[in-house]
């Protein structure tokens, strides 16, 4: 079983929501993608046949779509509350007449001790583990999970990437739909970004085969003067690589440096003064003491007084960044003014 | 397409404890038995009176009840679950009436057992009622689809209720407002003059016309509601 997408493409009254791409999902893969909630809803929608596409099409296991066939993991979940876990699991399984143990279900999703309480008193964590627990009770060969971690607790959560991990020996085909990049990040074994620009693959490496490539990172740094042009971020047990460009600005706060990429915040085992010496070629500029900016990406320089100014940047939030004094006149020489 | 009763079965049972717990809804099928015990030892009871409490149990158990499954269904979400699974739009429907005609049924017979009500011929009225029956489950069924939750329809269900049980008085009119002649084809008159028939002695031959007209109502009543349904849930 597979999920394709074969230039798919949508537009919504003249307005492109994403250009044609392709991916294919195989079993046993986990796939994230990372895109905004205009993208996400598109795609569940097409998911489920309610619209479809301007271009290309889905396929489910090489065929064209039926729907019914993926199950869903919405973001509100679906729960009878006046029901227990256990009435309510028993009611899905007859409903798909499923085959599935709802003892062993109840046990992957660690409900064994509230099986007999009402899911209205459960908490929200809980509830969508419940919620999970059904889908698991339906056993489809698709899963298709929008946001699936949000707001939940760190147990849930544990219990959430175990019930992946299962999932996925299982051979199941998993597309994960979210608009949090570290939630991606931790479940999926790829992450694409989907948005007006198209599909675009986030690298990752894994914490062990990190171990192995960075030793030979630091010889080269050492011993050749080729430099490694991604600057590398952690997020959990993952390294997650970004291109200089799309960095908006880096910080510094507490010995810790931050990188920031799109209103989202990533941490970086980098000194900023490590980070200065890469970056400034790819047009970074030391503005303050704790602060690293894209230049690329300065839309104004404000002057509040004589001696104080900032940048703001021209991504979504309009980000403003301190500017020092000495900074300042350093940057006017850069751009040219006096 | 595969009509399956474990499906249906599945349905059912999930309602029924779903209703049995809430209580908001489920204390309205306790009140036309209420009401027929009163009347029953009052005395000097009318089979107007008889049937005010049945109409009154038509309108609260099977349109109320009936609506209030299926909108909360919509407002809690749970309506797309239950589009997404293998369960057809006819097992889903078939699952949720067959809870609302059960407990009608019950309310209904308890309530004429209080009441005392001993109708000459059983089996006509038993027809009868079960036909109406479907009309206002079909009514119920609309309701539901048009209310977006519980709330709404509670509202919605009112003025049913009171159409269809009091305005049995209509009757009374119809003298000397001749245009109310219409109302005169309502299921619930209907359902009024076969019970006086019944009592007067006159036998199943003069009767099926009355028939005809409450199953023309049920007809119509479940066929606006697959309409209405399936244009609703398309979107």
């Amino acid at each position: 079983m597979t999920l394709e997408f074969i230039n798919a493409e949508k537009r919504i009254h003249d307005s492109l929501i994403f250009p044609s791409f392709n991916l294919t999902v195989n079993k046993g893969q986990v796939v994230a993608v990372y895109s905004s909630v205009n993208v996400r809803e598109q795609l569940i929608h097409l998911l489920l046949g309610k619209s479809s596409l301007s271009h290309g099409e889905i396929r489910l296991d090489g065929s064209f779509k039926q729907t019914n066939c993926p199950g869903f993991f919405f973001l509100h979940h679906s729960l009878y509350e006046r029901l227990s876990v256990l009435e309510m699991l028993r009611f899905t399984k007859k409903l798909h007449h499923s085959e599935v143990s709802i003892d062993d279900m109840l046990r992957l999703a660690q409900l064994d001790a509230k099986r007999a309480i009402r899911i209205k008193q459960l908490s929200f964590s809980e509830q969508k583990r419940v919620q999970f627990a059904c889908l698991l009770i339906q056993n489809p060969s698709i899963f298709v999970l929008e946001e699936p971690d949000q707001n939940m607790d760190l147990e849930s959560k544990r219990i959430y990437l175990s019930i992946l991990q299962h999932l996925s020996a299982d051979e199941k085909v998993i597309f994960i739909l979210t608009g949090n990049l570290e939630s991606a990040v931790t479940s999926a074994d790829t992450v694409f970004r989907l948005d007006a620009n198209g599909l675009q693959s986030i690298q990752m490496k894994t914490e062990d085969e990190r171990d192995e490539a960075s030793d030979p990172i630091g010889m080269v740094e050492s011993t050749q003067p080729v430099r490694f042009e991604k600057i590398p971020t952690k997020v959990n047990d993952k390294i997650v690589l970004f291109n200089p460009p799309e960095i908006d600005y880096i910080e510094s706060n507490e010995g810790q440096t931050f990188l920031h990429i799109k209103g989202e915040s990533f941490p970086c085992v980098f000194t900023l003064t490590e980070l200065e010496e890469r970056l400034l070629p790819f047009g970074f500029f030391r503005c303050h003491r704790s602060y690293i900016v894209n230049l690329q990406k300065v839309r104004e320089v404000v002057t509040w007084t004589r001696n104080s100014y900032s940048l703001v940047l021209e991504d979504l939030s309009k980000s403003t960044i301190p500017l020092s004094k000495s900074k300042m006149v350093e940057l006017k020489e850069m751009l040219g003014l006096k | 397409m595969t009509f399956s009763w474990k499906r249906i079965n599945a349905i059912f049972m999930k309602d029924y404890k779903d209703f049995s717990r809430n209580l908001a809804v489920s204390m309205v099928i306790f009140l036309p038995p209420i009401l027929a015990a009163f009347i029953g030892r009052m005395g000097a009871a009318s089979i107007e009176s008889y049937y005010m409490i049945i109409n009154m149990a038509f309108g609260m158990v099977a349109s109320y009840v009936q609506s209030c499954l299926i909108a909360e269904e919509k407002e809690k979400n749970t309506l797309r679950g239950l589009m997404l699974s293998p369960a057809t739009t006819t097992e889903i429907l078939t699952g949720k009436t067959l809870l609302s005609f059960v407990l009608t049924i019950v309310t209904i017979l308890l309530s004429i057992v209080l009441a005392g009500y001993n109708p000459a011929n059983i089996a006509i009225i038993a027809v009868a009622i079960i036909l109406s029956t479907f009309f206002y489950l079909g009514l119920g069924t609309l309701l539901g689809l048009y209310a977006k939750s519980v709330m709404e329809a509670s509202v919605l269900v009112l003025p049913v209720m009171i159409i269809f049980s009091f305005g049995t008085m209509i009757i009374a009119l119809v003298e000397q407002y001749p245009i109310l002649k219409a109302a005169t084809y309502l299921p619930n008159i209907q359902l009024l003059e076969i019970a006086a028939k019944v009592e007067a002695g006159i036998g199943f031959g003069d009767i099926w016309l009355h028939l005809a007209i409450i199953a023309a109502w049920a007809v119509a009543s479940f066929a606006t509601a697959v309409v209405i349904y399936r244009k609703r849930m398309v979107d």
